[in-house]
């Protein structure tokens, strides 16, 4: 018994934590986006990725995919609310890390694409001399080549590779490692390490009459490459790209935006195995261009040299390939063409390693470069490194900034002379499944709705398609989240099986055994806290405004008070998603009031309310959220009735109870004037009474 | 278990007055399960002492602690340091617990935070009831499980008496006849021929009417 505050903590990792190749503490800033705690948002972004803004529009958000809020209706639309927090004024406030101590030591990234990127940041940041080679005459690799501008503006990319170069990092525009300057010559220069993130830049070939002799066949890389420069190239007026990724699609949707009349892509499998993103391919579709699923090409046509058609042929799907998805089979007879002047591959690109192949090895067929393992990438040559794209393949933004950051730890070591660091992944990335009860049980939200130009002046240019959420719609969204890993922590040892947590969870969560053995499954809990309040013993305690951190925002908001008496202490309900002109308006027309934010005003305890009296505050009242934003209802009903108890307490202490109130939110406002007023005279009265 | 009740803030607060420091002390058992005397309680009330003192211009210090049972010796001399610093302890166990303290610590002063209430049942959360009056001579195996010692008014032992009217006791329309209740139940046992056999006159001395009760069990005494 009796062992102190220490709780039996089993740390784990949220499951959009967990999903993120850079183990981005989503979680976290959701939860300072609810608090309205934009600077710090960001800055916990910031923290782990140096590509904040670009990933804010335009990753994949493995997060979102594995989120649990996602079992039950939608995920947490966190990729939105990271651009959200990053896209913000406050990133000015932002203070930037500082390159740490120079070591002396002086390494080569060559490329400048999010892997190079993020290695040339993560390295600077550890004191070593940084320089990238970039073969174009521009920084940012696919970013700026690649995607085009409607999806990530120009300046956007400029801000975040300036905020990273500013680290002191020396950057070569023009210069192709392999040509001018070999491998070697790096050596010979006096770099002591070469991180190589070549990218895959070069469009694999269709391999199918027409291609090489047919003007009006481009590859989609240099397609991009030219819609990515202010001369933009000129398209056909009926045009079919090739292929189902990402590149497919801008290369689909940039051909509309430059005065094509009809896109079509062509796409050997069926939607479901299409790799693009799923919100990619709708937004494609919803500007116009259209899909030929289960469609091979077989020949391109042409008249006096130029492309006249495409020649097609349907496919049905068969056994799945070695990458488990079902392969297309042509069915015979079903060939077709039709008319296109612009054909477009986008079929997967591979490494451009034919210059530096003799110095380091790359795969036999799609020339990417190999590395001894995933943690240390270290390639066949000693001192060089090699991550992103220019390994993996074609994948993701992220997955190259992951490769960037692991890089540079191996770089590290290896600078320091110690044996690279092997960080073992953190665990399954497979989320638990919540049980049917729980989901049932667990009150919906919608998921936000994204702002998008409408599709008729989307198609007009390139201006950028979505836009940032709005603040209101931004800290509503961060407080769907479900806090996976922030609730009831259960400290075996005090336990005393009173029942009590098992008949007050709103979700039905603690569970006994015969012999009164109680388990809280982490993963299901949804931090509401009722049965840390309610547990006799305080065998419980929650992650999310712990006992301890409760008592801190009421200490530390007492002691810094300027509030003029009779000071009163309001919980607010954070649920109830107050703007910060609310918070001016309580300031002006209530200066009595001292606000503490809660996450939910069921937070709230007798213990919190006399503490408040404690610490000298005059009143204390608890402003809840409206009904329909609160996810815990019953909970809230529970923490009036304490209420009851607390004022009977109170008039037992010779505080008159009627200095403690609690209300509803009003429709309009942030409290009602009335209560605060009231509640201000009554002070007031019971004061002079004892005077007296 | 045992069920408590605090008593009323006014009462304890007249109680304690004076004594500094003041250690508040909880009892994780019944008096927890009752949510009279468990951890959160004590904070709770230790943080209304601390104000009520502060606000009629006392002085004094309030300790907070709390031990699994007070009725153990072994537990409450675990804290024996603590006692030892203070002017007097308020004990929010049952009263078997502030006496074993009182017991143990011959030269402190002991207060009781709680009534003691009675042995009963969690109805659900919030809601005890009383089922056994401690009487020392079981009877349930004759009375369809349902005990009139502790549930009949009158303790009657060949009930039900006169006032039992529609299922209730003449005292309250709250409280049910448990002699109805036990015809019920045993009509549903299809044993009802039981209550064909009358009761002999009581024997109470093992309810403690033959003065204060101990146990001894000399297989396990030391
Ligand atoms: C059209 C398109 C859309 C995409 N959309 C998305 C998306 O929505 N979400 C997402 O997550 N990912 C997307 N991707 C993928 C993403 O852009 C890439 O995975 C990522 O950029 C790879 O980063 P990297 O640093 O490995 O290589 P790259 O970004 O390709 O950068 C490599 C750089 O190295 C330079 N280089 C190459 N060889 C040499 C040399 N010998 N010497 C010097 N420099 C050299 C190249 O010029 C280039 O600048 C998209 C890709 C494309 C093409
Ligand atoms: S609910 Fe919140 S903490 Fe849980 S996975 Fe989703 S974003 Fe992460
Ligand atoms: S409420 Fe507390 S003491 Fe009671 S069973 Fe739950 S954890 Fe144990
Ligand atoms: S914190 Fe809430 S959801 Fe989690 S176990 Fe306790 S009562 Fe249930
Ligand atoms: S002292 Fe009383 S309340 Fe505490 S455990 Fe013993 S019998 Fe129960």
């Amino acid at each position: 018994m009796m062992t102190g505050n220490e709780l039996s903590t089993e740390i784990k990792y949220p499951p959009c934590k967990l999903a993120c190749p850079i183990q981005t503490d989503v979680r976290e800033y959701v939860q300072l986006i609810a608090e309205r705690r934009f600077e710090e948002a960001f800055a916990t972004i910031r923290k782990q990725n140096p590509l904040p803004r670009v990933c804010g529009r335009i990753c994949t958000h493995p997060c979102e995919t594995a989120c649990k809020r996602g079992q039950v209706e939608e995920p947490i639309a966190i990729a939105a609310l990271k651009r959200f927090a990053s896209d913000g004024l406050w990133r000015d406030q932002y203070e930037a890390a500082l390159p740490g101590k120079s070591t002396g030591h002086k390494v080569a990234v060559v490329g400048s694409g999010p892997a190079g990127l993020a290695a040339a940041h993560d390295l600077a940041l550890l004191g070593h001399g940084v320089t990238i080679f970039e073969a174009l005459p521009v920084l940012g690799g696919m970013l700026r080549v690649g995607v085009p501008e409607y999806r990530l503006p120009n300046d956007v990319l400029d801000e975040e590779i300036h905020t990273i170069v500013d680290l002191g990092i020396e950057v070569k525009t023009g210069v192709r490692i392999g040509k001018e300057i070999k491998l070697t010559d790096l050596f010979e220069q006096g770099y002591k390490a070469v991180f190589m993130g070549i990218g895959a830049h070069r469009d694999r070939k269709l391999h199918i009459a027409g291609e090489d002799k047919l003007k009006g066949v481009v590859s989609a890389v240099s397609f991009l490459r030219g819609v990515n420069q202010a001369e933009k190239p000129r398209v056909g007026v009926r045009v079919a790209v090739i292929g189902g990724g990402n590149t497919a699609i801008d290369s689909a949707r940039s051909a509309l935006r430059l005065g094509a009349e009809g896109v079509h892509i062509v796409y050997r499998r069926s939607r479901e195995e299409m790799p693009a993103a799923k919100e990619e391919i709708e937004e494609a579709a919803h500007e116009g261009v259209q899909m030929s699923y289960l469609t091979s090409p077989l020949e391109i046509l042409g008249r006096d040299g130029k492309v006249s058609a495409l020649k097609c042929i349907k496919n049905e799907l068969g056994d799945p390939d070695d990458s488990g998805r079902r392969s297309p089979k042509p069915v015979p007879g079903s060939e077709f063409s039709f008319d296109v002047d612009m054909v477009i591959a986008a079929i997967g690109q591979a490494p451009d390693s034919s210059l530096v192949a003799e110095e380091i090895e790359v795969t036999e067929r799609r020339k990417r470069i190999i590395v001894d393992g995933p943690y240390t990438l270290v390639t066949t040559q000693p001192g060089v490194f090699a991550g992103g794209d220019a390994v993996t393949g074609p994948a993701t933004v992220v997955e190259a900034i992951s490769a960037g950051k692991r890089a540079a730890i191996s770089i590290d070591s290896y600078l320091r002379g110690e044996s690279p660091a092997t960080v073992e992944s953190a665990g399954p990335t497979e989320t638990e499944r919540l049980s049917s009860v729980i989901i049932e049980k667990t009150t919906k939200f919608e998921r936000c709705l994204k702002t998008s130009l409408p599709a008729d002046n989307r198609v007009k240019g390139f201006d950028e398609v979505e836009a940032v959420l709005s603040e209101d719609v931004a800290v509503k969204e961060a407080l769907r989240c479900l806090h996976c890993f922030l609730g009831a922590r259960l400290d075996k040892e005090k336990c005393i099986s009173c029942l009590t947590c098992v008949r007050v969870c709103p979700l039905g969560i603690p569970t006994t055994n015969k012999m009164g053995e109680i388990t809280i499954d982490p993963f299901a809990c949804q931090a509401c806290g009722t049965c840390a309040l309610e547990c006799p013993v305080r065998a419980i305690d929650i992650s999310l405004d712990s006992r301890a951190q409760m008592a801190q925002k009421i200490e530390k908001g007492m002691a810094e008070s300027h509030q003029p008496d009779p000071v009163i202490v309001g919980f607010f309900d954070l649920h109830g998603n107050f703007g910060s002109s609310d918070m001016e308006r309580l300031r002006q027309g209530h200066p009595n009031v001292l606000p503490v934010m809660v996450f939910g005003l069921r937070r709230v305890d007798t213990f919190d309310v006399l503490k408040a009296f404690e610490c000298g505050a005059d009143g204390v009242f608890l402003a809840g959220c409206a009904p329909d934003t609160d996810p815990f209802p019953e909970a809230t009903d529970r923490v009036k009735r304490r209420m009851a108890h607390a004022r009977t307490l109170l008039d037992a202490l010779g505080i008159d109870g009627a200095r403690l109130e609690v209300c509803d939110m009003p429709e309009q406002g942030i409290v009602d004037k009335e209560l605060i007023d009231g509640l201000i005279q009554r002070i007031k009265e019971a004061g002079q009474a004892r005077s007296e | 278990m045992i069920t408590l009740e605090q008593k009323k803030f006014q009462e304890i607060e007249k109680m304690t007055k004076g004594y500094n420091p003041l250690l508040v002390l909880g009892c994780e058992t019944c008096a927890a399960m009752s949510f009279a005397g468990g951890q959160q309680q004590v904070a709770e009330l230790a943080s209304a002492i601390r104000i009520a003192r502060k606000t009629s211009g006392q002085e004094g210090e309030v300790l907070e602690d709390a031990v699994a049972r007070q009725c153990e010796p072994e537990f409450v001399d675990l804290i024996a340091d603590k006692v030892g610093g203070c002017d007097a302890v308020l004990s929010i166990a049952c009263g078997a617990g502030v006496q074993l303290f009182a017991e143990r610590f011959q030269d402190k002063v002991i207060l009781p935070g709680c009534n003691t209430t009675f042995l009963g049942v969690t109805e659900e959360l919030g809601v005890w009831s009383e089922r056994c009056a401690g009487c020392g001579n079981c009877i349930l195996d004759k009375t369809a499980g349902l005990c009139p010692i502790a549930r009949c008014s009158k303790q009657l032992l060949n009930g039900p008496c006169g006032g039992s009217m529609n299922g209730k006791c003449e005292i309250s329309k709250e409280v049910d006849c448990v002699w109805q209740l036990i015809i019920d139940r045993l009509t549903r046992l299809n044993r009802l021929e039981m209550l064909e056999e009358i009761f002999p006159v009581k024997d109470w001395s093992p309810a403690g009417h033959g003065g204060p009760r101990k146990m001894v069990r000399e297989d396990l005494k030391s």
